[in-house]
């Protein structure tokens, strides 16, 4: 793409990750340290994806603060968050305004504290002009481990690095791991504190109940090892490794069926627990679903668009299912992404396009090349599929013109068969002879 | 003293003055418009979500560049339901996705090519609107300079908005500059082709899921000429003739009330404030335009029309809704435009809070309102939470973001800034309005929320 002028990017800055990843952990509140715009927006994105409310504290940066510096109200803000909610900790995410301004956070963060104090401050750079909102929740979480994780006694847990995945995708992992009674410590958990119950009597917590309780992310130090869902996120399991010596196994998304194999070979590889018959079990009906509809899905061309570890694990997910993967679009570059595809087009002999670091303006011109009958990913997808007159499964963060799309899984056997499902159905409900229906 | 700290406000007593509880004969007005403490869960946004997203960004026909990293763009990327009909300014996000290189090295290029690739990529855009973020602001790129160069290269008006995020207090100030750019750039550069006596404007009227679609033609009925509406709905070419309207009304005074001035100011054509929600005061609205054109009798044809079409249905909506009492949170205006059609459907306000209001929107709520009522000043969601709790109210009227947190606490929200099923404006409208609270406060899925459980975990028998 040769455009200086970026057309309907599907890419967020940093501090939307950055919350995400802090949203995932127990009494965890975080705190924009910029202009308010930069937590009322993310606000508003989790709100209408999650249909869930999202408390964010911001610094509420002004002019004084872009000669002055920011120091006097993140201070300020540290101390108000603190003496009104009593978190467990503080995760600032910074801004393009306070990166700009050059404010030293993690001094300002330790100059906030008093001695002795429970409080943990988690300092993360996240500078919206760098990267995406990917690259945020990379830092955001990193930085939880770099401030909390020490070394203790070996726990026998695996962690789970999660990324931008729905709630749906994290309980079925833990599904999976309950099945095989491995232990397991989540970086991060949003399950909980972004699905969250309506109580008897309207009784809600002033924080959510759920999420990485700081303890674990403090023994996430003595685990057996650390697995990524999501690669993009991964730079905690270097972290891990290069500190704590603790095994990284950075592999794509458990999508699909070689994904979600080499997944569970890797739990029973660090864990040495073995593959019980209800995982194999589980298996055969993700390969049953995928028999019931081969006949449908043959050839059928799909074009992918989204956050890379998600995107190259559908593409393969499609191949496997033999469907025609034309096009493979992400925002967010990833060394990764393009090997990922490439091996999908020589197993498979597709010619999935390769999109990287580019906007869907680009992404629907490759759409109208190499065709497409079914188009994959988030809401932002809606326009160029009617456009094109094909449907759109929606996948990935955020979707908002749906309900209940972050309830279910994508990931792991039984979220690749809802998957699966879910692009047939499409197929199916769009200009398919309901005469081949009746049998 | 009239002043209330909440609970939840103890450790930051600054609160207090913006949190008033009504008394009449000692009436304080909330502080207001100052800067948020650092800290406190404010609701409130920025300068630019002002400008693009309130003011500027309803220009169908603009392409809409958002001149700063990728953020700021995508979250007002089709957000707002400021409906058009035509498809470029939702449809499509334009951005300069600013990086590191340019936040060292000035983003002035990347600007200027931006724009010239966003007009050849759509011809169909009128002019091109080029909003500041906050880091262009900090990085100094001469945008003025730069929208003139384009503008003489591509031969269509780029209008740049210095409107960075961390200017101002809140959204307020984006209104202003949004109103001051267009007002000294646009406003009075071209003549209408005709003129006649009746020409109006709407100001303030930003079509919000098809607000302006219900509200102009009646005026059009009443055999008024609407020059133009700012900005819902408006196509660049509506902008320009602004100033031959011989009246404009004003209906979100907060936001707009600067170029009605701005416009009275400079060339002497008079405004009125107007409600243009609830049955009254649409009523009051078109007879006050029907009294400056000498247009009387059609104003009450046309309001006894619409009465007689949609006041059964108010009157079903009253019988469900009498006695209910309700919070209002908007940014401003909405806050005390909806007081008095809520009594018209038996419902009273008791607590109203605003983001961004001003002195005069906390008059204007204060002139409206009760004995007891409760105002509050750019709310955090500490205090909303309470205020719910405590109050109790039979429903919410909100921002997206405090929707979901009401309905953990059981309580029936409506959406009031981008609406449940809109349009909420005009006669009609208010039948929406009424249908959507009766839908909230009489959905059976409320008496769910208690568990028929006793506290051992057994049904209860009996």
């Amino acid at each position: 793409m040769a455009r200086s002028v970026t057309i309907n990017p599907p890419k967020m800055c940093q501090p939307m990750g950055a919350i995400l990843a802090y949203m995932g952990v127990h009494g965890c509140v975080p705190l924009v340290h910029g202009s308010q715009g930069c937590s009322t927006y993310p606000r508003y994105n989790i709100a209408r994806h999650f249909r869930e409310s999202a408390e964010v504290a911001v610094s509420s940066l002004a002019e004084d603060a872009a000669i002055y510096g920011g120091a006097k109200n993140l201070t300020e803000a540290i101390k108000n968050v603190k003496s009104r909610l009593n978190p467990a900790l503080i995760g600032i995410c910074t801004t393009c305004m306070s990166e700009t301004i050059g404010d030293d956070v993690k001094l300002i963060a330790k100059n906030a504290l008093v001695p002795g104090d429970a409080m943990k401050i988690i300092p993360a750079s996240t500078p919206s002009y760098v990267g995406t909102h990917l690259t945020g929740y990379d830092n955001a979480l990193r930085t939880l481990l770099e401030t909390l994780a020490a070394k203790g006694e070996p726990n026998n847990k695996i962690n789970i690095i999660t990324g931008v995945i729905n709630p749906g995708d994290i309980r079925e992992i833990k599904n999976m791991l309950r099945i095989m009674n491995v232990k397991s410590i989540f970086l991060t958990d949003i399950s909980e504190t972004l699905d969250t119950p309506i109580m008897p009597g309207g009784h809600k917590p002033l924080l959510p109940d759920g999420g990485t309780l700081p303890s674990e992310i403090v023994d996430s130090a003595n685990s057996l090892g650390t697995i990524t869902l999501c690669r993009t996120a991964g730079s905690a399991a270097v972290y891990l490794k290069n500190k704590f010596n603790v095994p990284a196994v950075l592999d794509p998304a458990p999508i699909g069926v070689v994904n979600t194999d080499r997944f569970v070979q890797n739990i029973s590889k660090l864990s040495g627990a073995p593959i019980p018959d209800e995982i194999i079990r589980e298996r055969g009906r993700l390969i049953d679903s995928m028999v019931d509809v081969h006949h449908y899905m043959f050839g059928r061309k799909v074009a992918i668009f989204g956050d890379p570890d998600i995107v190259s694990a559908i593409v393969r997910f499609a191949a496997e299912a033999g469907m025609n993967p034309t096009v493979a679009m992400t925002a967010t570059r990833h060394k990764d992404f393009a090997p990922d595809i490439k091996a999908v087009n020589s197993e498979y002999s597709v010619d999935t396009q390769i999109l990287e670091g580019t906007d869907l303006y680009e992404f629907h011109k490759v759409v109208k090349t190499y065709g497409a009958e079914l188009i994959v990913g988030n809401s932002k997808g809606k326009d160029i599929a009617d456009d094109e007159n094909v449907p759109l499964v929606r996948v990935g963060f955020p979707v908002y013109d749906r309900v209940g799309v972050y309830r279910y899984p994508i990931i792991g056997y039984n979220g690749s068969i809802y998957l699966l499902d879910q692009m047939t159905n499409a197929i199916l409900g769009h200009k398919y002879d309901p005469n081949k229906l009746h049998q | 003293m009239t002043t209330i700290l909440p609970e939840c406000d103890i450790p930051i007593p600054q609160r207090r003055p913006h949190i008033v509880c009504h008394e009449p004969g000692n009436m304080v007005l909330p502080l207001c418009n100052i800067q948020t403490v650092p800290g406190d869960m404010t609701e409130r946004g920025c300068t630019f979500a002002g400008c693009r997203g309130v003011v500027g960004g309803p220009v169908k026909d603009a392409i809409q560049l958002v001149h700063g990293p990728i953020g700021c763009a995508y979250y007002t990327w089709g957000t707002r339901r400021n409906l058009s009909d035509m498809k470029l300014h939702r449809k499509y996000c334009f951005s300069t996705d600013l990086t590191e290189e340019s936040v060292i090295y000035g983003g002035a290029k990347k600007l200027l090519n931006s724009i010239i690739e966003a007009h050849e990529l759509f011809p169909e855009g009128k002019a091109v609107f080029v909003y500041s973020t906050c880091v262009v602001g900090l990085i100094g790129d001469d945008t003025e300079a730069i929208c003139k160069q384009a503008s003489e290269k591509i031969g269509i008006p780029v209008v740049p908005f210095h409107c960075e995020g961390f200017r101002g207090v809140s959204q307020s100030l984006g209104h202003h500059i949004a109103n001051r750019t267009l007002f000294e750039k646009v406003v009075g550069t071209e003549e209408p082709e005709t003129t006649t006596p009746y020409d109006m404007c709407i100001i303030g009227e930003f079509n919000i899921d098809g607000d302006a679609w219900i509200v102009k033609p009646l005026f059009e009925r009443m055999g008024v000429r609407v020059l133009s509406v700012f900005t819902g709905n408006a196509s660049f070419s509506d902008i320009p003739p602004m100033h031959r309207a011989k009246l404009n009304i004003v209906q979100c005074q907060r936001s707009s009330t600067y170029i009605a001035k701005m416009i009275n100011d400079k060339y002497g054509i008079p405004y009125i404030n107007v409600s243009l929600f609830g049955m009254k005061q649409t009523a009051e609205a078109l007879r006050d335009v029907g009294k400056f054109f000498h247009l009387e009798e059609n104003a009450e044809k046309v309001i006894a029309e619409e009465l007689a079409r949609y006041q059964p249905e108010i009157d079903h909506y009253r019988k469900r809704l009498d006695g209910k009492k309700c919070f209002i949170y908007q940014g401003a205006p909405r806050a005390w435009h909806w007081i008095e059609p809520m009594r018209e459907l038996g419902i009273e306000t008791i607590l109203t809070a605003t983001t961004f209001g001003h002195k005069d929107d906390y008059e204007k709520i204060m002139s409206k309102v009760k004995p007891g009522h409760i105002c509050i000043d750019n709310p955090n969601a500490l205090e909303i939470e309470e205020y719910l709790v405590k109050l109790k109210p039979d429903f919410f009227i909100g921002g997206l973001k405090e929707k979901y947190l009401t309905y953990k606490l059981g309580i029936p929200f409506i959406n009031g800034h981008s609406y449940e099923e809109g349009p909420y404006a005009g006669f009609e409208g208010f039948v929406n309005f009424a249908r959507d609270i009766d839908v909230a406060v009489n959905s059976p899925v409320w008496k769910f929320v208690q568990t028929p459980y006793l506290n051992t975990g057994t049904m209860e028998v009996s």
